[in-house]
C-alpha cells in the first residue's frame, strides 16, 4: 500500500496542462479496449445462460444415456409448474427466506446504524468490528452456528434459554428454515448497517440530534424525518440484499442439506440437487432458466435507478 | 436530576447499548475463536467455560490433514483470478469513462451489472456440462477462470467510479504529450486511482476466497479450496467442536483482515458505486 501511494505522485506534466484545455475532449473516441472484459463476461455467462435454454427444451437425463437428448418444447417448464409437487413449496422457501432474512438484517441494521452515526469514543473501531458478520466466510460460519449455538445438546442459544425455562430446543429439525434465516439475516445485517451509514451521511446533522437524544420521541421522528431522507439507501439496500440473498447456497449445503424433506430447499438449491443428485440436465437447467427470470425481474428496478445517475455524474 | 446531567447519562447510556449490541453481534466468531484453544471436552462442556488454559493443540491439529493442498488452491484461485479481472477490468473501465460515448458506456455498464446479478444456479448446468466435456473437472484453472468472471464486474464498477473522478487536465495533457493509451493507462490512470483499485482487488479476494458454490460443484475432489476442508471435515470426523472452530477461525482471518483494512469501499465495491 505505501508503495502505491508514493506513485500517485507520479503524473507531472505542468506545462501541458494549460494547453489542453483549449483542446477538443479527447472522449469518444473509437476504442476496443473494453472488447476483452466484455467477450469474456459474454462467453462466461450470456452463452451458459443460452445452452440453459437450450437445455431447457430438451430431457437429458446423464444418468440414463440411453434417453439420448429428445427435443421436448416447454414440456419442462409446464412439468415444473403444474406437476413437481416440490416446485411451489420451494418458490415459498426462497421467498420466506430472502423476504425473512432481508426483514431482519434491514431492522437490525436500522439500529445500528443509527446507534453508530452518533460520536462516540471509539467509533470507527466499532463499525469495523460491527462489519466481521459480513466478511467471515458464509459456509464456515453457519457450520459454526449450528454446532457450537444452535447444536441441541451443547449449544450456548439452548444453555442461555434454559435460565428463563425454555427446555433444549432442536432447532435445525424443529425450525430448519427459520434457522437459516436467522444465520443469514446476521451475515446481512452488517451489509445493511453499513449502506445505511453511508446514507445518514448525507442528513442534516441537526435533524439526525433531534431524531435520536430523546428516548420516546426518537421513533416518531425517525420515521417522520430521517427515514424519507434514506430512500434511496433503503432501495439499494434491498435490491442489492435481495438479490444476494435469493443466491443463499453454502450455509444451506453444510446445515441441512436442504432437508428434511425439502423444507430448506431454495430454488437455487433445488437447481444444485436437480443437477448434480439427480443429473436431470433438463430439468435442472429450467429451474435454472426460471431463477434468472425472478432475479432479473426483481433486478430491473435497481439497474434503472443505478444507471439513471451515469449521466449527471459525466456531465 | 438536572437537565445536563440527564443529557449525560442518555449519552452514556446510547453508547453503553451501542457497545453491547455490537459485542453480540460478533461474540459468534469470538466464542468460536476461544472454542479453537480449549480442549474437545471443554468445547462440548455445559454450560460453556470461559476461563481455561489456552492450547494451541487444536490449531496445530487443524494445519494438519492437507491443510496445505487446501489452502494453496484457495490462494492460488483467489490471486490469480483477481490478477486476470484486473487486466481485463481496467482497460474497459478506461475505455468506459474516456473513450466511450455515454449512452455506450451506459449500456456497457448495464450489462456488466447484469451479469454480476445472474443467479449462479442458473449457469451451473452448463458449466457443469462444458467442464465435464473438457475434461476440466476438479481443475484449479476451472475455478480460476469462473472467479474471474464473477469478480470482473466489480472491478469495472469500482475503478470506473475512480476514473470519473481523476482530473482531466493531467490525463489531457498525456494525450497532448502523445502518450500511448497504454503509456496513459499504465503510468497515469493506475497510479492515480491506486488506492481505490487495491481496494477493488481485496474484495475480489474476498469474495474469491469466501465462495462455497462452485468449489464444492466443481472442483470438490481434486482441487478443493479452504471452505470445502470445513465441510468435508465435519461430514467425515464427525464434531470435533475445538478442531472445527480452529481451522474455522484461521479461515476467516483473511477475509476479515481485508475487510477491515477496506473498510472505506465495501458498501461502494458492493453496490456498484450507487453509494459513496
Amino acid at each position: 500500500m505505501s508503495q502505491t501511494n508514493q506513485a500517485v505522485q507520479v503524473p507531472v506534466l505542468p506545462d501541458k496542462q494549460k494547453r489542453a484545455v483549449s483542446t477538443v475532449p479527447p472522449g469518444e473516441r473509437r476504442t476496443w479496449l473494453h472488447l476483452p472484459a466484455l467477450v469474456y463476461m459474454i462467453v462466461l455467462t450470456q452463452i451458459p445462460f443460452l445452452l440453459a435454454v437450450w437445455f431447457s427444451l430438451h430431457a437429458w437425463n446423464l444418468l440414463v444415456p440411453s434417453e439420448g437428448f429428445p427435443f421436448v418444447g416447454l414440456t419442462n417448464y409446464v412439468t415444473e409448474f403444474v406437476r413437481d409437487v416440490n416446485f411451489w413449496p420451494i418458490m415459498g422457501h426462497t421467498l420466506e427466506l430472502v423476504a425473512g432474512a432481508m426483514i431482519l438484517a434491514l431492522v437490525a441494521g436500522t439500529i445500528l446504524a443509527l446507534l453508530l452515526n452518533r460520536p462516540m469514543w471509539g467509533r470507527s473501531v466499532l463499525r469495523g468490528i460491527a462489519t466481521v458478520p459480513f466478511l467471515v466466510t458464509p459456509s464456515v460460519m453457519a457450520l459454526i452456528w449450528k454446532n457450537l449455538f444452535l447444536s441441541p445438546s451443547s449449544g450456548m442459544i439452548n444453555w442461555l434459554l434454559h435460565f428463563i425455562g425454555i427446555p433444549a430446543v432442536p432447532w435445525f429439525s424443529a425450525f430448519p428454515l427459520q434457522s437459516i434465516i436467522f444465520i443469514v439475516a446476521w451475515e446481512w445485517t452488517p451489509f445493511v448497517m453499513l449502506v445505511i451509514l453511508a446514507g445518514l451521511q448525507s442528513v442534516p446533522g441537526e435533524v439526525l440530534e433531534a431524531a435520536k437524544v430523546d428516548g420516546a420521541n426518537a421513533i416518531t421522528t425517525f420515521w417522520r424525518v430521517v427515514f424519507p431522507l434514506l430512500r434511496k439507501p433503503y432501495q439499494i439496500a434491498i435490491l442489492f440484499g435481495t438479490i444476494f440473498i435469493f443466491q443463499t447456497f453454502g450455509e444451506i449445503y453444510v446445515t441441512t442439506s436442504g432437508g428434511p424433506g425439502v423444507t430448506t430447499n431454495t430454488l437455487p438449491y433445488y437447481t444444485y440437487r436437480a443437477a448434480l443428485s439427480s443429473f436431470q440436465i433438463g430439468q435442472a437447467a429450467t429451474l435454472g432458466v426460471i431463477g434468472v427470470v425472478v432475479a432479473i425481474l426483481a433486478a430491473r428496478g435497481m439497474l434503472r435507478l443505478m444507471t439513471e445517475r451515469t449521466a449527471s455524474e459525466r456531465g | 436530576m438536572t437537565t445536563e446531567a440527564r443529557r449525560k447519562w442518555s449519552t452514556f447510556a446510547w453508547t453503553a447499548l451501542t457497545y453491547i449490541l455490537v459485542f453480540l453481534l460478533v461474540f459468534p466468531v469470538l466464542w468460536m475463536a476461544l472454542t479453537g484453544f480449549k480442549t474437545e471436552i471443554a468445547a462440548i462442556s455445559v454450560p460453556p467455560i470461559l476461563f481455561f488454559q489456552p492450547r494451541l493443540d487444536q490449531f496445530l491439529l487443524a494445519i494438519q490433514g492437507g491443510f496445505g493442498a487446501y489452502l494453496f488452491n484457495s490462494v492460488a484461485a483467489a490471486l490469480v483470478s483477481t490478477a486476470i479481472a484486473l487486466v481485463l477490468g481496467i482497460p474497459a473501465a478506461y475505455a468506459m469513462v474516456f473513450h466511450m460515448s455515454t449512452k455506450s458506456s451506459n449500456d456497457m455498464l448495464f450489462f456488466v451489472l447484469s451479469t454480476r446479478f445472474m443467479p449462479f444456479a442458473a449457469i451451473l448446468v452448463p458449466l457443469y456440462v462444458i467442464v465435464t466435456r473438457l475434461n476440466l473437472l476438479d481443475n484449479l484453472f476451472v475455478l480460476i477462470v469462473i472467479y474471474t468472471a464473477m469478480n470482473l464486474p466489480l472491478i469495472i464498477w469500482m475503478a470506473r467510479s475512480y476514473f470519473l473522478e481523476l482530473p482531466k487536465e493531467v490525463l489531457e495533457g498525456a494525450w497532448l504529450d502523445g502518450c500511448t493509451t497504454f503509456q496513459t493507462i499504465v503510468r497515469i490512470v493506475v497510479p492515480m486511482a491506486a488506492p481505490g483499485l487495491t481496494a477493488a482487488a481485496l474484495l475480489a479476494i474476498i469474495f474469491a476466497w469466501n465462495d462455497f458454490f462452485f468449489a464444492v460443484t466443481l472442483t470438490y475432489t481434486n482441487s478443493p479450496t479452504l471452505p470445502i476442508m470445513v465441510a468435508a471435515f465435519t461430514s467425515n470426523e464427525g464434531l470435533f467442536l475445538a478442531r472445527v472452530s480452529a481451522l474455522a477461525t484461521l479461515i476467516i482471518l483473511v477475509p476479515v483482515a481485508i475487510g477491515i483494512y477496506a473498510q472505506r469501499y465495501l458498501v461502494q465495491g458492493l453496490t456498484g458505486g450507487a453509494l459513496k
